[in-house]
């Protein structure tokens, strides 16, 4: 490894730092256990770290460019992988953002069913992180319960939108599935059976006095550090910034349904985990509530007149139900969707998605392609916390940190 | 010493010298090498089965659906011995390949101090002061596991060996103490005569549960139990000690922390449970030597099942945090509990069979 | 009724009671899943799920519905589908474009489906076809009309998962066909008969209009 000294080449655009003496380099790279898709070059003096350097970019796809080409409907799918987990969140501020420039306004049936599956998805993405905390920290169960648990809402969201994990459920005007039948009453039990494990996450993992004691005080963000830093999304509720998309700039159906917004004070890895066990538990009641509107309102509303007026009417068949081998409740596209062409015009959009909150600039001259969309995802304002928050700790503390921010590479990369 | 074996208990030659012959036959046999192989075997797919109960899914069971996968481990077995050892370039050769196999003969070593009957004829050592004995040998064999570490040559190792020399520093005085609290609840450092004391029923562990205690918690640090497996914990360090081992080798060191976890339960199992305590020996070979080893076996191996099952409980400390338990929590209780054996030593709790004879 | 803030402390008790109880309840919570484990693995290939008509699986053509109109391949995200002047059989003239299939792209997110504006495309509940080798995955205009072999489902036992409070998913044997919404199924679980059937049956039948009207009234 070069050091001061020694004969390094010099490179263009390659950057030498010599390494101070006693400083011992460690570097949790792309194939270590403990790192995801990125190398945290971490320098340590004896086990406390001393500089921690996230070396990111890993799974860049380039998705801004490349959504250049593309027409406007097909870019749903393209954004959509850059956050599996929450899908319909991060697809969702892109829709409403060329839903503005459309001047189009989706119906409230469309609002309600666009709600419902952000929710599933934030409680899918949540429990996600907590799987990969618990295996940092060492403790497979919570691994195991929590992907296991997972699957009850990823059957949820098949159910309601037919894929397991790439739902591409908004569209511009609307969304592409109704509820089915007795959907409401698999909310309800799902519901019903993640608030007991909740508690039995609580029991052996976040009041269990092994984890307990790794967390607590652990990566302490203070109120005017995440303020200055910039996170975003749970870790800055978690240090007591009163901030959510949904509260600042009501979205879809938010601001119809009660829900609460949770807040903790201390800042450290423990009210991170809590912080989100909470906001779990705020999303089941969302989801509890949409469905409750959805199921005693009519079905009539789920995509804008522009888009359906001009519909054949083989496409209320297959609404309908009366076409066998299609399913049910499918909202058909009119060729329209293929060739679209967007006002000229600029828009922005955002929305919570359980990283963070993701925004999204788009602009537009007139053409079936984008002229540019730029995305700032939870993620991307998350990640200079690992520069600044972990150096004073432990070695063994990275993964505590790491696990308990909920980072998530691709979404940075995109 | 007498010639202790008549010769048709255990054969002429090579059966009497060597095979049968009770230090070779307790160092390699049982409960030695071969029995803590096939525990080890057993406890591995034991410790997944369980874990996978926890954790809501089903462990081995493609393999042999029938017994539950229980074949998964000679196949992983088989696995490891077809698998080409790869050997770095930069790593120091002698100290990679020995140090391994010399912990795993330094870890056997503490069964040759311990006896699993009460004939004498089947004793491997003489058994005066067989306690202080086992306990000193156990504490041979975390030397190599930080020459493995220095070998390898690596960040990561390095940093798994500087943990595991910290654990032991944390383990080791508790160990020692709380296995000698029986001594002093007993006043005899003879394990024969103090499995003989908890024949009636008083086991060790029921009068003195802080001592047991104390042992199990050093036992778990020691030989990278959940909550302590801190020298290989994987998210943070990958495989600590034992990156760079592949293969058999990397087989005979995740043998080397189970034959430890073995050892150390065998010697829980006589001080604390009572060792062969209902069964009476007989004479000859069979019932005399055999079926006490297997009873000490069986509770031995329900020590490990109990430690195989933490793992679904607790997730991994952290060194310092690990370190703080050692001393500030787990040495005073382990003098505690050896207070409790001397208060049981004042009352006579134990005063019979000669115990008490203790060579004052 | 906007959202409220509501601010929260994370739970705290007295140390020594936080350490006993703490453990206590851990392994309390441990010894009983261990008694009474709840697990819902799907023992792939010895079982496979029945998925519901709505999944959004591999996608087959009906011909005598399409118009070649070409919104699906213009639709397709990732140019999976194309259109092509191909004829039905061999030795006859072809008439229009038709669409074939590159399973290598498609992502199978229905965009194809759901303009079709005559309902020529449509979803079969199953995902899981191996092939060989990459060429078989670009299907042609005869394949394309066929619903791929489903292997699993010759040697597996199919089952269906139903939410359920206390266990979240269970596992039961699928059933042909399915009860009433009570059983907790979804509704849209009924094995529709196949569209290759029901054009037979429209063709042995009243003679087909107009394909856009016609669509397939069982």
């Amino acid at each position: 490894m070069g050091t001061e000294g020694s004969q390094v080449q010099s490179l263009p655009g390659m950057q030498v730092h010599p390494l101070k003496k006693n400083l011992y380099e460690v570097a949790i790279g792309p194939a270590h256990p403990g790192s995801g898709h990125m190398r945290i070059l971490v320098r340590v003096e004896g086990d406390v770290m001393v500089e921690v350097d996230p070396d990111i970019g890993f799974v860049h796809r380039t998705m801004e460019k490349l959504s250049e080409g593309r027409d406007w409907m097909k870019n749903i799918p393209l954004f959509e992988r850059m956050a599996i987990l929450d899908a319909c969140n991060v697809t969702l501020p892109y829709v409403e953002a060329v839903e503005k420039l459309l001047d189009v306004d989706p119906p409230e049936r469309a609002k309600y069913l666009r709600t419902l599956l952000c929710e599933i998805n934030r409680v899918a993405s949540h429990l996600y992180g907590f799987g990969i905390f618990g295996v940092f920290l060492g403790h497979s169960t919570l691994y195991m319960w929590a992907f296991g648990d997972r699957e009850v809402f990823v059957e949820l969201a098949e159910r309601l939108t037919g894929a397991r994990l790439t739902h591409t459920y908004p569209m511009f005007g609307g969304v592409r599935r109704d509820m089915p039948d007795d959907f409401g009453q698999h909310v309800r039990k799902a519901a019903a059976y993640m608030r007991r494990r909740l508690d039995e996450y609580a029991k052996i993992f976040l009041l269990n006095p092994n984890i307990r004691s790794r967390l607590e005080g652990v990566g302490v963000v203070s109120k005017s550090r995440a303020v200055e830093l910039g996170l975003a999304g749970p870790n800055v509720r978690a240090s007591g910034v009163r901030y959510d998309v949904r509260l600042a700039e009501p979205y879809e159906a938010y601001d119809r349904v009660d829900f609460e917004i949770p807040i903790y004070e201390e800042g450290d890895s423990l009210a991170r985990a809590w912080q989100r066990v909470e906001e779990i538990k705020q999303s089941l009641s969302i989801m509890e509530q949409a469905v409750d509107w959805l199921e005693k309102h009519p079905r009539e509303g789920f995509v804008h007149e522009k888009f359906w007026k001009t519909a054949p009417p083989i496409y209320k068949k297959v609404y309908a139900g009366e076409v066998p081998y299609a399913g049910k409740y499918r909202v058909k596209m009119i060729p329209l969707y293929a060739s679209l062409k967007v006002p000229a015009g600029r828009s922005f959009a955002r929305t919570e998605s359980a990283h963070g909150e993701i925004t999204y600039y788009v602009e537009s001259d007139g053409k079936d392609v984008p002229y540019r969309v730029r995305l700032v995802s939870g993620s991307y304002r998350n990640v200079i916390a690992f520069k600044y928050v972990m150096p004073g700790h432990r070695l063994a503390d990275l993964p505590a940190i790491y696990g308990s921010f909920d980072y998530f590479p691709p979404e940075w990369d995109r | 010493m007498v010639d202790m074996v008549t010769p048709y208990e255990i054969g002429h030659g090579i059966l009497r010298y060597i095979i049968f012959y009770p230090p070779v036959y307790q160092f390699v046999i049982i409960p030695g090498l071969i029995a803590a192989l096939v525990v080890a075997i057993f406890i591995i797919w034991f410790e997944r089965k369980a874990a996978a109960r926890v954790q809501m899914r089903y462990g081995p069971y493609e393999i042999s659906p029938r017994t539950g996968g229980a074949t998964q481990l000679i196949a992983d077995l088989i696995r490891y011995s077809f698998q080409e050892i790869i050997v770095p370039r930069t790593v120091d050769a002698v100290i990679y390949f020995a140090a391994p196999v010399a912990a795993v003969i330094l870890s056997l070593l503490p069964l040759d101090a311990m006896p699993l009957t009460t004939n004498p004829a089947f004793w491997p050592i003489p058994m005066d002061y067989s306690l202080l004995l086992a306990v000193a040998l156990m504490t041979l064999s975390p030397i190599f596991v930080m020459a493995m570490a220095w070998a390898s040559n690596n960040k990561f190792s390095v940093i798994g060996g500087v943990r595991e020399s910290f654990i032991v520093t944390a383990y080791e005085l508790v160990a020692v103490l709380s296995m000698l609290s029986v001594a002093a609840a007993m006043s005899t450092y003879n394990l024969v005569d103090i499995v003989q004391a908890q024949s009636s029923g008083l086991w060790f562990g029921l009068l003195d549960p802080l001592a047991f205690l104390t042992a199990f918690i050093a036992t778990l640090m020691t030989t990278s139990g959940f909550p302590f497996e801190i020298p290989d914990s994987e998210s943070e360090i990958v495989a600590g000690p034992y990156t760079e081992y592949t293969g058999l080798m990397y087989g005979l060191d995740m043998g080397a922390a189970y034959i430890k976890r073995w050892v150390f339960s065998v010697l829980m199992a006589l001080i604390f449970l009572g060792g062969w305590a209902p069964y009476v020996p007989g004479p000859g070979f069979v019932l005399g030597y055999l079926v006490p080893s297997l009873i000490v076996s069986v509770k031995a191996l329900v020590i490990m099942a109990i430690m195989s099952f933490l793992r679904a409980v607790y997730g991994r400390y952290r060194i310092d945090q690990a370190l703080g338990i050692g001393w500030e929590i787990l040495v005073p209780l382990a003098l505690a509990a050896i207070g409790i054996g001397f208060a049981e030593a004042y009352f006579h709790v134990y005063a019979y069979m000669g115990v008490m004879a203790l060579a004052s | 009724m906007p959202a409220k803030i509501e601010v929260k402390e994370s739970p705290k008790r007295g140390i020594l009671g936080r350490i006993i109880s703490g453990n206590v309840g851990a392994l309390v919570l441990g010894v009983k899943y261990f008694l009474d484990p709840n697990r819902f693995t799907l023992m792939y290939p010895h079982e496979y799920i029945k998925l519901n008509t709505g999944y959004r699986g591999f996608i087959v053509l009906i011909y005598d519905k399409c118009i070649g109109c070409g919104s699906c391949a213009r639709i397709c995200p990732t140019r999976a589908m194309r259109m092509l002047f191909l004829p039905q059989k061999e030795g006859e003239r072809a008439k229009k474009k038709y669409p074939v299939i590159n399973y290598n792209r498609c992502i199978f997110c229905g965009y194809c489906v759901d303009i079709c504006p005559t309902e020529a495309l449509y979803h079969v509940p199953y995902h899981d076809i191996v092939y060989y080798n990459m060429n078989d995955l670009i299907l042609t205009l005869d394949e394309f009309q066929k619903e791929p072999e489903y292997a699993t489902a010759k040697e597996g036992i199919p089952v269906r998962y139903i939410f359920d409070e206390r266990r979240g998913l269970v596992k039961v044997k699928a059933q042909e066909p399915p009860q009433g919404p009570e059983s907790g199924a979804a509704p849209t679980a009924s094995p529709a008969p196949a569209p290759q059937q029901a054009q037979a049956a429209q063709k042995q039948g009243e003679s087909t209009s107009k394909p856009s009207e016609g669509g397939g009234s069982a």
